[in-house]
């Protein structure tokens, strides 16, 4: 099995659905459905561990 | 002295992963002068962990790593109705995977020449000095080791650490981790890229360096190899974290397979000796401080501890010798060179600490002269101007001395050292002197605010004297850090909050904090004299064990210190300039910070710089310019990356994986983790991977359209005139460039002109 063809599917995958459908609708000049869409962004800040903290360590 | 043959008695020293990556240990550059100054000259050192690393991060390597990922973790194996904590951690592995190989893969390379100083030949124009390149490329290798991680799952391998699901604590499992190809990186890395070369060079000894925990199951796996390759070939082992557990080690079934003999305390003298016995082909009787085993029975190898060497006179100790590290291999700019100024501390009276027993008995030091007349000697050799005082902390008298001496030897050097509170040798005109020789940044033991824990760990310091000394040395603009440490035995919530209200307090002249949280090892006065500090130490379970639970009538639990640990960091993270947004990647990396001070940016220059950093991206507005980032890549998902990582950062779930620092797991972790995080539901979300940030975020099918709208449109700008055409309202177009400010700030969008960023902030003291 090719597994980095697999991945290269898993991004295509994903690049195909975002052209594809309602993704389209807005390129073609109607408007966005701005206040029924959700717009949630998530972030997660990478907690620091002790041993990440500890300059003279490591 | 002998005078051998370079040919005669070939010796191969090496530090196997995993250690800090951006300059030399110091432990076999002194080995190595030592031996070689009393004969044998032909002494090889190699710092396996660096070779790992930057062997790790390279195309060829990471495109593997994928290539293992899609094998042992496709992400279409988790499409259940549920995801639980078992599960969350490879999935999470997976995701980003899937999200973030492929640009990584492909900057890789450039990621690693910016740290390496190696992308610009004009010192000025390096991406090392710019923000906008350092941070992004730092964050690209850090995603390179977790996509190698993820291919060795559960295994983890970051800049500061290596576990594995294998427990340090037991030799079963410690010997386990060491065979099993699937879990540990470190056994393709060795039969391909270092095994080649022993096989060539035939040692006749090989000595592996283990001062962390981390680097434990590495040196068994190199070391089991060689001993099957190499028959004839001695090893022993050594150094800091085998000072703790040697004992257990040598006592434990199945470690004579690996090795031969083991080092306690200072290597010089032993190694030397063991090099005389083994060439001479006399017994091990005499060599002092070695552990090792009798073979006279090779069924049953007998474990044999001799006694202890003299330590060595430090002042006669020749200069350490980094010939044959792999130089260019670091990841900084500059070469930093490690030197000993001393060994063991002069003080010696605080109640947690450890490092005399791993040091030795006794405290010793090199004269103000030597050390003067060393580092102009390294200078030369090596080319380089900065160095890392190795040091406990220096006596009032050194902190005096030393400057004159560099002064007078126009070393014409900068350095950064541990330091203890000494308030008559840095007073004001004190600093000064240490400024003008070099001195760029200090490293304190302050470890708390409040009197009584001072009290009961012998700190022998106050409060006003630490503020008057912090203060000195800020004012000769030399960086304050402070070492401060949470949960030591009887300290209440309220107590470290105080220690923590302290430090932000003066904040202008603390720049960097190392919190730490209490542990207790079996070396440990607190271990020993449990009553003296009101807690009870329990049974560790393992035979390898060093840390030990323990509970306490009074103060905070070993969990709620561990709450309180990530309730101060948090807490730094938003009012220490250096550790706000992505600035703590430059406290990450050791000496990085320090290199900035030595290239001529002061503390609060810096700080303010960081500090600007963080509020002009917190104050990013939705440019109509804005455009989706280049290379975004978007990966769709059944489950919330971001649900996964604050279960995952959950201190019961975090406690289900071995401890950042001792290595060991706590009991029952998974299982009262499992029963008490609840298992992800379906949820349908996307995880986008901005390679020129090197960042992940999340959005929904919402945000997503909009990006793709965008990304049709071209500009914010287009986009929204063509939705105001399009008879959207002025609420529905506020929403949306809110949506395009928030991911501007977080480098999902950029405006045109950011892609070559106009102010290098941190770079502009360097002219």
């Amino acid at each position: 099995m090719n597994q980095n063809k697999d991945q290269r599917d898993d991004v295509e995958n994903e690049e195909a659905s975002e052209e594809s459908g309602d993704t389209s609708l807005a390129a073609g000049g109607e408007a966005l459905d701005l206040e029924g869409l959700d717009l949630t962004v998530e972030t997660v800040e990478e907690r620091i561990s002790p041993s990440e903290t500890n300059v003279f360590d490591k | 002295m002998i005078q051998l043959p370079s040919n005669d008695f070939p010796v191969t020293l090496a530090f196997p992963p995993q250690g800090h990556w951006t300059q030399p240990h110091l432990a076999l550059p002194c080995l190595k002068a030592w031996l070689q100054a009393s004969g044998y000259g032909d002494v090889q050192q190699m710092d396996l962990s660096v070779e790992a690393f930057d062997h790790f991060l390279t195309a060829e390597s990471l495109t593997r790593a994928a290539a293992k990922v899609q094998q042992r973790l496709p992400l279409a194996r988790f499409d259940g109705d549920r995801l639980p904590l078992g599960q969350m951690r490879a999935w999470r592995a997976a995701a980003e995977s899937a999200a973030s190989a492929r640009s990584i893969i492909g900057r890789v390379e450039s990621a690693k020449a910016i740290l390496r100083g190696q992308d610009h030949p004009l010192d000025s124009d390096r991406g090392f000095w710019d923000p906008d390149r350092y941070v992004p490329a730092v964050r690209t290798l850090y995603h390179g080791l977790r996509l190698v991680s993820a291919a060795h799952y559960p295994s983890e391998l970051t800049p500061h650490n290596f576990t594995m699901s294998y427990s340090n604590d037991s030799s079963e499992d410690v010997l386990a981790a060491t065979l099993d190809e699937q879990q540990n990186p470190f056994i393709e890395f060795y039969r391909e890229q270092v095994m080649p070369r022993l096989l060539e060079r035939k040692p006749r000894l090989l000595g592996l360096s283990v001062l962390y925990g981390s680097q434990l199951i590495p040196a068994l796996t190199l070391a089991r190899m060689v001993k099957a390759a190499l028959p004839d070939c001695h090893i022993t082992m050594g150094g800091g974290f085998l000072a703790y557990i040697g004992d257990k080690v040598m006592s434990a079934p199945g470690m004579a397979e690996c090795f031969d003999s083991m080092v306690f305390h200072e290597g010089e003298r032993p190694l030397l000796m063991l090099c005389e016995a083994l060439r001479l082909g006399e017994p091990l009787h005499d060599v002092g401080s070695l552990a090792w085993w009798d073979r006279a029975d090779p069924e049953h190898p007998v474990s044999v501890k001799n006694m202890a060497a003299h330590p060595i006179k430090l002042d006669d100790a020749p200069a350490p010798d980094l010939d044959g590290l792999p130089m260019d291999k670091y990841f900084s700019p500059q070469v930093v060179i490690p030197y000993d100024v001393n060994r063991g501390c002069y003080y010696g009276e605080c109640t947690f600490c450890t490092l005399p027993t791993v040091i030795g008995p006794g405290y010793r030091t090199r004269s103000s002269e030597t050390i003067a007349r060393h580092v102009v000697e390294l200078r030369d050799r090596y080319e380089s101007t900065h160095f890392n005082f190795i040091t406990d902390c220096m006596p009032p008298g050194m902190i005096k001395e030393l400057p004159e001496q560099l002064i007078e030897a126009e070393a014409g050097i900068t350095w950064w050292a541990d330091a203890r509170i000494e308030p008559k040798a840095y007073d004001a005109e004190g600093a000064r002197r240490l400024y003008e020789a070099g001195c760029r940044k200090l490293l304190f033991g302050f470890e708390s605010a409040t009197k009584r824990i001072l009290k009961m760990m012998m700190k022998g310091q106050s409060l006003k004297s630490v503020v008057e000394v912090a203060r000195n040395c800020t004012d000769a603009n030399i960086s304050v850090t402070f070492y401060a440490m949470v949960g030591f035995p009887t300290e209440t919530r309220e107590e470290a909050r105080a220690t923590l209200k302290f430090i932000e307090e003066h904040a202008d002249i603390i720049r960097e904090v190392s919190l730490q949280t209490f542990h207790i090892d079996e070396v440990a006065k607190t271990y020993k004299q449990p009553e003296q500090f009101g807690i009870r130490v329990l049974d560790a379970p393992g035979d390898l064990a060093l840390y030990h639970d323990y509970e306490a009538d009074v103060g905070m639990t070993q969990e709620e210190a561990a709450e309180m640990f990530e309730e101060m960091m948090a807490s730094f993270r938003r009012n220490l300039a250096i550790f706000s947004g992505d600035n703590i990647f430059y406290f990450m990396q050791k000496s990085h910070y320090f290199l900035h001070l030595a290239a001529g940016e002061t503390p609060q220059g810096f700080s303010g710089r960081c500090a600007d950093r963080t509020s002009a991206r917190a104050e990013r507005e939705a440019d109509p310019e804005l455009t989706v980032s280049e290379g975004l890549v978007t990966v769709p998902l059944g489950f919330s990356h971001s649900d996964a990582v604050r279960t995952l950062g959950d201190p019961l779930a975090r406690a289900a994986r071995p401890d950042f620092l001792t290595g060991r797991y706590v009991r029952d972790a998974d299982r009262v983790a499992e029963e008490t995080l609840p298992p992800l539901d379906p949820k349908q979300r996307f995880l986008l991977y901005d390679p020129e940030n090197g960042e992940f975020v999340e959005l929904r099918d919402g945000g997503v359209r909009v990006l793709a709208a965008l990304r049709e449109h071209g500009t914010l700008g287009a986009l929204v005139a063509a939705q105001v055409r399009a008879g959207a309202s002025p609420a529905a177009i506020d929403r949306l460039e809110q949506f395009a400010a928030e991911l501007h700030r977080l480098g999902v969008l950029r405006a045109a002109a950011s892609t070559s960023p106009s102010t290098p902030v941190l770079a502009s003291a360097r002219g």
